[in-house]
């Protein structure tokens, strides 16, 4: 369970994220807003790579603040970026496996790195390249890295985006599947609503950095505010 | 959004092809060097045995400047200045308590390291130019230190410098005191620091290393801890040189201040891209061409100052097209032969 409490960022004279106060506590939850609604912001700072100027949040109850971006992911904090970010000239099997070398016991590495890749069904390519495995392969390399060692919390930035609505579905499965396989909770930002309301019991609507809705991915979607802000506008 | 944008200078390429698969590269840098020494040993004369040694031993600091470079993208141009500490120190223990060879070469290589340590601590806050400025700074200073200094010679005090009376030289190791046991005692130290690298590349510092480079943001986030990597780079790099220098110091027995210039440093930084920062072999390459194409221009009786021209072009080339240098030529050509091969 993650709770949000009078969340503030300031990027100089703008604030992406304004007096957010929410909890979480779906085991997929979703994330969603129009373009600049500080959604990235958000997972951010709760990677820890951005500040707040004043809020708390608090992971399982405890607080996650005070700890540093490193011993947030030692304490099972996993999350993929918005642009993939897999390392061209590693393996896809050494991309997980350089996460596993930091946050895993040394006679646990090869398990759970394996673990991992059969996972996300990447066992096939396991020894090719970064730089010649596909988009969709590329997503599965950074869901992959996210269920290595003993995750938490699994934050997601767009993981669907630019794949097709196949790999899409398979990508929903993956993570629909996440949280009994591996005791994580999950949250998922992404522009398709289709696919949020497949995969999230419950999501979190943000503009300009405030809460516009928060509950029942139904409900939330519904609300006629939500429709006007952002479906509106598609 | 902005925060994950990499940190690297945009203009280090990165390696082309695999770089990994397990236990055989290791044994391919073994067997490759014992050819190539075999051949070297049996074919040589003694002038020619000098060079090659000296080459063998600065192919293994051009490998410490290409981890910094091709594994982190940082520049580095202080690296033969490091060579001159780890020269120094091997002399200075060597003269000073006339230990086995072994153990003033390894004071040379640990000394180096904790310098190379304190020199890359600018780098863990600066990168691409301004890195390259301020370790060429102290390339510059020590320069400066050794001409005043000198090597020690065998004299008394902690200079140790004979002053022109008396002066000793550092006995070559036990096990090898002529030209080609010597040589050989070089290649096999090469070939094992050469190792040690590859051992590096392939293991946990390797995957560490390729996030870094892919950027800090996704590295820490991947529980890298970036500062602690970046460390053992730099003292990775500067043991390399150490011993690098300790084996030169045993080659003739004596080292010249004069030969330790920023320039050497400028130009080891430059002959590794050109040989080639991403393989292995590039390091050999890379001493060999500091080291035998100089020696095969006073052989073909053509004026030293030639070399600074051809290298200056190599460098050209190198950075113009192709970035991953003559190893990374051989490289892409072997692999073709080996595509080729399969059909
Ligand atoms: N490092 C930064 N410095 C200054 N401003 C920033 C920074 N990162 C984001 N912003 C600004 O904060 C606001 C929120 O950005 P954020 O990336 O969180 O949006 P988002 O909801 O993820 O949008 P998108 O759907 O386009 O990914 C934007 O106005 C953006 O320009
Ligand atoms: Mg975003």
């Amino acid at each position: 369970m993650i709770e949000i409490e009078t969340l503030s960022v300031r990027f100089g004279g703008i604030k992406p994220i304004d007096q957010l106060t929410a909890m979480l506590s779906a085991p997929v939850s979703g994330l969603i807003g129009p373009n600049g609604a500080g959604k990235t912001t958000l997972l951010n700072v709760l990677s820890g790579f951005v500040r707040p100027v004043e809020g708390a949040i608090r992971l399982d109850g405890r607080s996650l603040l005070p700890l540093s971006p490193l011993q947030r992911v030692r304490a099972g904090l996993r999350r993929s970026f918005q642009t993939e970010q897999v390392v061209e000239d590693l393996t896809a099997r050494d991309n997980l496996a350089a996460l596993a070398d930091n946050v895993a016991a040394v006679g646990e590495r090869s398990r759970t790195t394996d673990r991992a890749l059969d996972f996300v069904g990447l066992g096939s390519v396991a020894h090719r390249l970064g730089a010649r495995l596909n988009l969709f392969e590329r997503r599965l390399v950074e869901l992959g890295k996210c269920l290595i060692g003993t995750p938490r919390l699994i934050l997601l930035d767009e993981p669907a985006a630019g794949l097709t609505d196949e790999e899409g579905a398979r990508l929903r499965d993956l993570v629909l599947a996440i949280p009994d396989a591996f005791g994580a909770q999950v949250i998922v930002i992404d522009h398709d609503v289709e696919l949020i309301r497949a995969m999230c019991a419950e999501t979190l609507v943000l503009d300009y950095g405030k809460r516009l809705a928060l509950g029942r991915t139904e409900t939330v979607l519904a609300d006629p505010d939500v429709r006007r802000a952002y479906l509106g506008e598609l | 959004m902005n925060t994950q944008r990499t940190l690297v200078p945009a203009a280090v390429p990165l390696a082309p092809e695999a770089t990994v698969r397990k236990p055989r590269p290791l044994l391919a840098v073994a067997l490759a060097m014992a050819i190539f020494s075999a051949a070297i040993a049996l074919l040589a004369n003694a002038f020619w045995l000098s060079a090659l040694t000296s080459a063998m031993a600065l192919s293994l600091s051009v490998a410490g400047v290409a981890v910094l470079y091709g594994q982190l993208g940082l520049v580095s141009l202080c690296q033969f200045a490091l060579v001159g500490v780890g020269g120094w120190v091997t002399l200075r223990i060597g003269h000073g308590l006339q230990p086995p060879f072994e153990v003033s070469l390894l004071a040379g290589g640990v000394v180096a390291a904790l310098l190379g340590l304190l020199f890359g601590v600018p780098a863990l806050r600066l990168r691409g130019l301004y890195l390259a400025l301020v370790t060429l700074m102290l390339a510059g200073a020590f320069q400066i230190v050794i001409s005043a200094w000198g090597f020690p010679d065998g004299g008394p005090g902690f200079l140790g410098r004979a002053d022109g009376v008396g002066r000793s030289m550092l006995a070559r190791p036990a096990l090898a005191t002529e030209a080609v046991p010597y040589f050989l005692y070089c290649a096999v130290i090469a070939t094992l620091g050469l190792m040690l690298v590859q051992a590096h590349k392939i293991t946990r510092p390797g995957r560490a290393w390729a996030l870094i480079r892919k950027g800090e943001t996704v590295a820490i986030a991947s529980g890298v801890n970036v500062l602690a990597y970046k460390a053992w780079a730099f003292a990775l790099s500067g043991f390399l040189a150490g011993i690098a220098g300790g084996l030169l110091a045993g080659n003739v027995g004596q080292l010249e201040g004069r030969a330790f210039s920023a320039f050497e440093s400028l130009n080891l930084f430059a002959l590794a891209t050109v040989g080639g920062a991403f393989h292995w072999y590039g390091a050999v390459i890379a001493g060999l061409l500091l080291r035998a194409l100089p020696a095969l221009l006073t052989d073909l009786g053509i004026d030293g100052y030639v070399t600074i021209g051809i290298f200056g072009v190599a460098l050209f080339h190198a950075l113009a097209t192709a970035p991953t240098g003559i190893a990374g030529k051989i490289a892409s050509l072997l692999e073709r032969v080996s595509r080729g091969a399969e059909r």
